[in-house]
């Protein structure tokens, strides 16, 4: 082929112009660690990245909220067990006071310790976890529990996602743990009853309540391992998730980050084969006969 | 009578050699010149000669034409190559710069959704919490925002495009009236029968500008001029009458400009797309397809993703007990969706008509509304059949495989347009060296011719000098 300047000198600038914007991408890539930064670098990858980082954020989302579905749960296993304690309390001195050895003023002493139990349950029952009642079903923004132990909340079961698109309950129903909805005892009016049969000196009375409360620790007990089911349940599906999350973001960072050690190789590649253009294209410039006339 | 003929030869051989000499260096000093195309003196023995008894005796020589070195063949290849490679990086260059349907950062279309459901996610567990609500309520109105953006991005650059095209159609016109001029300079410099060289190497450097821009097609005629015609027929240039190419808002594609062709005293005429190639053909591509695409697969999912939200939101009731509300406030179809969506204004101002209680009995502790909105995430939208992530995935996938479609169309393109180029370089290009060397062998010659003239010259002394 006929070879003239103007065509060394274009082949200078193109070739020069081509491995300066190699030198450019490689340098691009190394510093910022990313190799898919526009969707025509790599399309499949672009669409698998979005599907990948909203798995990763779905996981990392539902784990956050089981972990405050856990937390409300430990408050409530906590209440719960408070109650059970009370209950026991109850137990020990209805057996204690159902013994004929007992006065009538030892039956009254027990009356008022009756009643501070009785405060002590309303108080654990109406606890409140950040900025709603836990026990109240779906009407949490007021004490399910009034004065007399009646309840007041709803039959509502709370329910969190533990994958997505699969929920399970979140909540304990406390008028089937408490109240003895569905065929249970009414703890709260076993603790009355009893209470009244103290004030009274009633021994038969006393000792009919320990029927009661015996079934409501049963009750309590039974809720607590459904808190505690629940909870570890969740653990599970945390774990999972976390799982899940890990993968997700590792396969997007698969896709879209560049490989350190391949994206340095590649900078000195693209580094050495500017200097080489330049070097020839340098190297041609000088050869004319203009210089030997 | 000999004596006085080698004398006069060897003048006009003289002039031979100087307008050898004068052409190398009219090729040196154009070295650099775009578009030139180096020229030759065609040196021939002059005839007659002089009849000699039975034999003839040579007059010098004479220079018979200066002519410019081009290869038809590869000059007609050039239009097409030029036009296809100029059409190919324009529409490349014009997607480049898309940052919208990045998979990460740009508009962040897909992080705004992320927390919309993250949001939802959090206020499932604490629907009765008024500080939840109101950050629930501002990630839907980042999304509704992102979906804005994103769309923005890509209708900006459509409006880039259009002030491009603009551009494009003055230099048209203004190229198309120089190809005219030229045109007629050359049929007049032909017609009185010499070859106006440098005329045609101006010509050829506006016709090559013109065919990158438009992509018509060179239709040479036999006076010597050149038409160029446009993909849907109609001529640009004609003969020394050139055409004028203009802009027209085009409603029915919302308001973007449309190419006119206006010829003379003729009506305007409004040209489809199809009638350009060339960069301005490649900037058409980019605007009314790629990008178009991209924009309406936007609009069509944000009009399905908001429309499939709603009907959820409908079925939960608020704090006030109030059921029957919209989420987001979208158009009634999917044009000009994306741009449009806003959350519900009421929504804005009071966070607690959220419906996220599946029933009014809920109200305020039930999430079950708001767990099932949870579920739109994965819920196949009515156009595409598949989740929104899923729906926006496709879209970017889309959109990068035309980017990268026209990156290789790009590459491809210039490297015809390159080596073809490259090809006419060599034929036509001048080479310092190749021209040094004929202009001392021009040199050379015409100090033999002067050396012939100084021994004619002693001759006639000698011839004189006998007594």
């Amino acid at each position: 082929m006929r070879v003239t300047d103007r065509l060394h000198y274009e082949s200078a600038a193109k070739n020069g112009a081509a491995a300066r914007s190699r030198l450019q991408e490689a340098a691009q890539e190394a510093a910022s660690g990313i190799r898919v930064s526009h969707p025509g670098d790599d399309p499949h990858a672009a669409a698998q990245i979005v599907r990948h980082a909203a798995n990763a954020q779905r996981a990392g989302d539902i784990a956050r909220q089981l972990g405050v579905a856990t937390d409300e749960l430990q408050a409530a296993d906590g209440a719960l067990e408070g109650v059970g304690n009370v209950l026991s309390r109850a137990r020990e001195l209805t057996v204690q006071m159902a013994n004929g050895n007992y006065t009538a003023v030892d039956r009254a002493n027990a009356a008022k310790e009756v009643q501070g139990l009785f405060q002590e349950a309303l108080g654990l029952m109406n606890t409140k976890a950040g900025h709603r009642y836990l026990f109240g079903g779906f009407q949490d923004q007021a004490p399910p529990y009034d004065a007399t132990g009646s309840y007041v909340g709803d039959t509502g079961v709370r329910q969190v996602e533990v994958a997505p698109g699969k929920l399970v309950d979140a909540s304990i129903r406390s008028d089937v743990a408490l109240k003895g909805v569905g065929g249970g005892t009414d703890v709260f009016a076993t603790l009355t009853a009893l209470n009244t049969a103290l004030a009274a000196n009633d021994v038969a009375g006393v000792q009919n309540a320990l029927t009661g409360l015996d079934a409501g620790i049963q009750q309590v007990a039974s809720a607590r391992s459904q808190a505690g089911s629940s909870m570890s349940a969740f653990d599970v599906a945390t774990y999972a998730l976390q799982a899940l999350k890990t993968e997700a973001l590792g396969a997007q960072a698969h896709l879209q980050e560049a490989d350190a050690i391949e994206a340095n190789t590649r900078l000195a590649q693209a580094t050495q084969a500017l200097d080489a253009a330049l070097t020839a294209s340098a190297r041609t410039f000088g050869l004319t006969l203009l210089d030997k006339l | 009578m000999a004596l006085f003929s080698i004398l006069s030869n060897a003048a006009s051989s003289l002039s031979a050699h100087r307008a050898a000499s004068a052409t190398h260096s009219h090729n040196l000093e154009n070295v650099n010149t775009p578009g030139y195309a180096r020229q030759r003196v065609n040196l021939a023995a002059t005839t007659p000669a002089e009849r000699w008894g039975n034999d003839f005796l040579g007059r010098g020589v004479s220079a018979q034409s200066i002519t410019q070195a081009r290869d038809p063949f590869i000059e007609s290849q050039l239009p097409k190559a030029l036009s296809a490679q100029a059409r190919s990086s324009s529409h490349a260059n014009a997607l480049e710069g898309i940052t919208g349907l990045d998979p990460a950062g740009g508009a962040g279309l897909t992080e705004a959704l992320q927390s919309f459901y993250a949001g939802a996610r959090a206020l499932a567990q604490a629907p009765s919490d008024p500080g939840s609500r109101a950050a629930f309520v501002a990630n839907a109105k980042d999304a509704a925002l992102a979906f804005n953006r994103a769309q923005q991005s890509i209708d900006g650059a459509r409006d880039g495009l259009d002030s491009k095209l603009q551009a494009d159609a003055a230099r048209a016109t203004q190229l198309a009236r120089s190809l005219a001029d030229l045109n007629g300079q050359v049929r007049q410099e032909l017609a009185a029968g010499s070859s106006p060289n440098d005329l045609l190497d101006a010509r050829q450097k506006v016709q090559d500008e013109l065919v990158q821009l438009t992509g018509g097609s060179v239709v040479p005629s036999a006076d010597g001029t050149v038409s160029i015609v446009l993909q849907g027929g109609g001529a640009l240039v004609s003969g020394d009458r050139a055409a004028s190419m203009g802009t027209i808002a085009d409603p029915t594609n919302g308001g973007h400009l449309a190419l006119t062709l206006t010829t003379g005293s003729q009506p305007t005429v409004t040209m489809p797309s199809s009638a350009l190639g060339g960069s301005m053909g490649g900037t058409l591509d980019a605007r009314d397809g790629t990008l178009l695409k991209a924009e309406q697969a936007l609009d069509t999912a944000a009009y399905d993703w908001a429309t499939t939200v709603n009907t959820q939101h409908r079925a939960g009731y608020g704090l006030d007990g109030g059921t029957g509300r919209d989420l987001f406030t979208v158009g009634a179809t999917s044009a000009g969706a994306a741009s449009a969506l806003v959350v519900d204004p009421a929504m804005v101002a009071d966070p607690r008509l959220v419906g996220a209680a599946a029933s009014a009995g809920g109200v305020p502790g039930d999430a079950s509304n708001l767990q099932a909105l949870i579920g739109t995430e994965s819920r196949a939208l009515a156009s595409s059949g598949t989740s929104v992530f899923d729906t926006i995935a496709n879209a970017i996938a889309n959109f990068g495989a035309e980017v990268q479609g026209a990156r290789t169309a790009a590459t491809r393109d210039g490297a015809v347009a390159d080596q073809l180029t490259t090809l006419r370089e060599s034929v036509s290009g001048v080479s310092i060296d190749e021209e040094l060397v004929a202009l001392t062998q021009a040199q050379r010659g015409y100090e033999a011719v002067m050396k012939v003239i100084t021994t004619a010259d002693e001759m006639f002394d000698t011839l004189l000098k006998l007594r």
